[in-house]
């Protein structure tokens, strides 16, 4: 009893000391996986205007990116109410060219795609199970979305 | 730095789940048991470029419920039985109404899926829901594209 309150009295401080200075939390994993699938989204775009074969399989694929794009930064926000810094700043810069060759292009698309599912699978063993069903069907949304174009 | 924090007792045994999880195991099982029930009904109505597909589909998810009938004694549960037989959502009268099928039962089989990987803290069996949600999700977008439907795919399969 004794020997475990001593414990117990020892910890609290290093409890204490552990969280209390806390550095700048580590960026979230999900943050970088809508800001990817906006760029996917936009460059399936560009790719169904350039190129008229591929037009029905990449607006479908930039209209899942983009949903995948808001659904992972409602997350991010959800867990981590956005300041005015760490919002992330509309990407408006350059829009992407589409590659000038239709098989090019197709390839582009199937590495975004494959890529973007590895990504998401990666993550799903360690994240908490809200995230996890998200983050599955994410991945299983790019491997079906790849099937589209094959 | 936090070390030798965690007690004796109270560990989990290897292969023990929440009662959360094989819950949705079980309901997992049922969509693997209603897969299997349909892609016997589907192979009398699919053309002979769809047999391959069908007859890959029907053991693949075979082989998934027996998995999971495994995980679920695995757990102290005793594993659901298979119903005798399923209604289609529509009737099944040709190939294109066969391929439809099938698109729904793969559906159903990724919501299951995804229930489990949002049940169980466990790596190992979050890696096969995962995988199952995947492979269940590429094979109704296949059916999709056969049955003429579309979109060919929703951007989260799974997502009841």
């Amino acid at each position: 009893m004794l020997r475990a309150g001593a414990l117990a009295a020892l910890a609290a401080p290093l409890l204490a000391s552990c969280f209390g200075e806390t550095e700048p939390p580590a960026p979230d994993p999900l943050a970088e996986l809508a800001a990817q699938a906006r760029s996917d989204a936009a460059t399936a775009t560009a790719i169904a205007s350039a190129h008229a074969d591929l037009a029905a399989a990449a607006t479908l694929i930039a209209q899942a990116r983009q949903e995948h794009a808001v659904a992972l930064q409602q997350e991010v926000d959800r867990e981590r109410p956005p300041t005015s810094s760490t919002a992330p700043s509309p990407t408006g810069a350059t829009p992407p060219s589409a590659p000038p060759s239709a098989k090019e292009a197709e390839q582009a698309l199937t590495q975004a795609l494959t890529s973007a599912e590895q990504q998401a699978a990666g993550l799903v063993p360690t994240v908490p199970a809200y995230r996890a069903g998200l983050l599955g069907s994410v991945a299983a949304g790019c491997a079906s979305l790849r099937e589209v174009l094959s | 730095m936090p070390s030798s924090t965690s007690p004796t007792s109270g560990a989990a045994e290897p292969g023990s789940l929440s009662a959360d999880a094989v819950d949705g195991l079980q309901q997992a099982l049922a969509a693997e048991h209603a897969a299997v029930w349909s892609y016997g009904l589907a192979a009398a109505f699919l053309g002979s470029a769809s047999q391959a597909a069908a007859a890959e589909g029907s053991s693949v998810h075979q082989g998934r419920a027996e998995a999971n009938e495994r995980w679920i004694k695995g757990a102290g549960a005793t594993p659901r039985a298979a119903e005798p037989a399923y209604v289609p959502p529509e009737q099944v009268t040709n190939a294109t109404t066969a391929a439809a099928m099938l698109a729904t039962v793969e559906s159903d089989v990724c919501v299951a899926w995804r229930g489990v990987l949002e049940r169980t803290d466990d790596a190992a069996l979050r890696g096969i829901a995962l995988a199952a949600l995947t492979d269940a999700a590429v094979r109704a977008t296949r059916w999709r594209v056969t049955a003429g439907q579309t979109p060919a795919t929703p951007a989260f399969p799974g997502k009841p």
